[in-house]
């Protein structure tokens, strides 16, 4: 007897292409294609602008970024250092936080509520008058004003109170872009079973104990996500003054081609740090068997 | 002997604590209790506290604005602002603009990106694991890379000064942060039951009907984040609209912004010349009209997400979205 048709396996591979078929459609026209187009363009000049008209000049793009132009290599520096000692803060603040939501404290629905709220200012336009303004900093003296008085930082001495200082003028702009960090963090929360817990506090763990032996290992694929993330979201941002560059390269001056060189030397140093990350996490992930 | 505190708490949130303790004790216990209580204000304080600026700033008039004892409480409210900023943004049209480019690329985003998950995370075809790598790309590789070349077909396809460039790549699972949407989708979808589609199929169901019948309905909480994540990005999008819209008939809201200096510019009574260097001061255009304008453009999101925060939240509370 023939069976005419497909068999159930290739239905479903065909099934499956059918759903991912969009997919790669928008990948072409969306992605892919303009990669390799950005690709070659990094590579070229262009000789007539109004026709997008190329011609192969080499590695001459890349030399400019790294030798001829003076304010790039600074700025890139700038963006990486923020990138540092941000993306550390922004995570373990998030976690802290979450963790803070996830009990059963007095204005827990308030919170629940609120810690979202900086992320609908978003990083645009209301962003940037609101920093104009200064607001992040003034939020930060008043809110200094209530947990940690003038006086007893001046009693430690200037070097630590320096550090202190640096590290709250931070503060502020850190909470502010940790709102989808909370919210990731907070799911992942979700899926550690209280039954676990509730064998730590019968052989009598402290909360203490319980965080690091339970929370922190079930919570790291969670953990390594967020450091992602907050890398891809600093390097993205729109405060950050290599994307103002690249927008002015490319639309203000009309140097597309090295506009594009810049985006793909931005790209590929964001590309080497997530590596870099991904490989050193990889050993403290804790893969809850599936 | 002198025990400390032990407040457990449990699922039900009631507070069972076991005090045995002494005065000493008490005491510190009540010290760290004030402590963590004074440190949540803080953070709710930092949380609410650009909007508390916003709003209070923008109900000031000029002398409140100079006045260095008004912080908090304007001296009236001063609502005139907000017409200013209304007229000088061109709200009703920066609005509309917004409206349909956040919602339309909002709906892009939902029905593709969980289309598109689906097939990734429940069947099994060769090169699914591949194309999974290269979604995470799209959301690693900023738009900036890829900007120049989609300028440069966008414009070559005459979508220039269009909401088309923003929306179409969201029906396809591209667009701003798509590549997240597909990640969170196929996160849940990977962690439903086999038993479901089963059930589906033995009753008759297609791979189609099993995705909108079934699949879709159950998928509430990733459908909220996504849609709210993407309503608040898209909202607040100012790169790509900035490439791809000069138009000002076409700003969304965020842009009208900083547009209003320009607007008022045509105004003539806007502006006073200062008469000893020529200088053109605003007459009208203080940082209490800017703040009422930022108002304005963050309202509708503001709300938007008030009313949706609660299933929002529930949803997180209740099934998570990453496994």
């Amino acid at each position: 007897m023939k069976r005419r048709g497909l068999s159930i396996r290739k239905r479903r591979e065909r099934d499956g292409y059918i759903f991912v078929l969009p997919w790669m459609l928008g990948c072409l026209f969306f992605f892919a294609g303009p990669l390799v187009q950005s690709f070659r363009l990094s590579f070229s000049k262009l000789t007539k602008v109004a026709g997008f008209q190329m011609e192969w000049a080499g590695f001459e793009n890349y030399m400019k970024a790294f030798v001829y132009d003076v304010t790039f290599i600074p700025m890139f520096l700038e963006v990486v250092r923020n990138m540092f000692v941000n993306t550390p803060l922004i995570v373990i603040f998030s976690l802290f936080i979450a963790i803070l939501i996830n009990k059963n404290i007095r204005f827990r629905w308030l919170f629940r509520v609120v810690f979202f709220f900086p992320v609908l200012l978003g990083t645009g336009y209301v962003m940037q008058e609101l920093l104009g303004y200064q607001v992040d900093q003034q939020t930060m003296e008043v809110a200094r004003g209530i947990l940690l008085p003038q006086e007893m930082l001046q009693y430690f001495g200037p070097r630590i109170s320096q550090i202190v200082q640096l590290f709250l003028d931070r503060l502020t702009i850190i909470l502010w872009k940790s709102g989808v960090q909370i919210l990731l963090f907070l799911a992942g929360l979700q899926g550690i079973s209280s039954s676990l817990y509730e064998a730590a506090r019968c052989d009598s763990a402290t909360e203490w104990e319980m965080f690091w032996k339970i929370t922190l290992p079930m919570i790291s694929p969670v953990i390594l996500l967020n450091i992602i993330y907050t890398i891809i979201d600093s390097f993205t941002d729109a405060e950050n003054p290599i994307i103002d560059f690249i927008y002015n390269t490319a639309f203000v001056v009309t140097q597309f081609e090295y506009a594009a060189a810049i985006g793909w030397i931005y790209f590929i140093f964001i590309f080497i740090i997530l590596g870099i990350v991904f490989a050193l996490m990889k050993r403290y992930i804790y893969h809850t068997g599936r | 002997m002198a025990k400390s505190a032990i407040a457990l708490e449990g699922k039900t949130g009631r507070r069972i604590s076991l005090k045995k303790m002494s005065h000493f004790g008490y005491w510190l216990n009540m010290l760290y209790r004030i402590f963590v209580y004074a440190l949540l204000l803080d953070l709710i304080f930092v949380f609410l506290y650009p909007f508390l600026y916003m709003f209070v700033t923008s109900f000031m008039t000029d002398a409140d604005l100079v006045d260095t004892t008004v912080k908090w409480v304007p001296r009236a409210f001063h609502y005139q602002n907000y017409i200013i900023a209304f007229k000088y943004m061109n709200t009703l049209l920066g609005l509309r603009n917004s409206l349909i480019q956040t919602g339309l690329s909002v709906l892009g985003h939902i029905l593709s990106c969980s289309f598109i998950a689906y097939g990734l995370a429940r069947y099994k075809f060769p090169g699914r694991n591949i194309m999974f790598v290269i979604v995470l790309f799209s959301f690693i590789i900023p738009a900036q890379t890829i900007i120049v070349p989609l300028y440069m077909n966008y414009s070559r396809m005459g979508w220039m000064n269009s909401i088309l460039p923003l929306i179409v790549p969201t029906f396809f699972g591209f667009g701003l942060r798509g590549g997240l949407f597909v990640f969170i989708f196929r996160q849940f979808y990977m962690g439903i039951p086999n038993e479901l589609e089963e059930a589906a199929l033995i009753d008759g169901c297609g791979s189609f009907r099993t995705y909108l019948r079934i699949i879709l309905p159950i998928s509430r909480t990733s459908i909220l984040v996504s849609a709210v994540l993407a309503m608040v990005w898209h909202w607040n999008d100012y790169f790509e609209p900035a490439v791809y819209i000069t138009k000002p008939l076409q700003f969304p809201l965020p842009k009208m912004l900083p547009g209003m200096y320009a607007q008022m510019k045509l105004v003539k009574e806007a502006f006073v010349r200062d008469p000893i260097t020529g200088q053109l001061y605003p007459k009208i255009l203080n940082e209490a009209v800017v703040m009422a304008g930022t108002v304005i453009v963050i309202l509708p999101l503001l709300l938007a997400y008030l009313l949706l925060q609660r299933y929002f939240m529930q949803g997180i509370e209740r099934t998570g979205i990453v496994e």
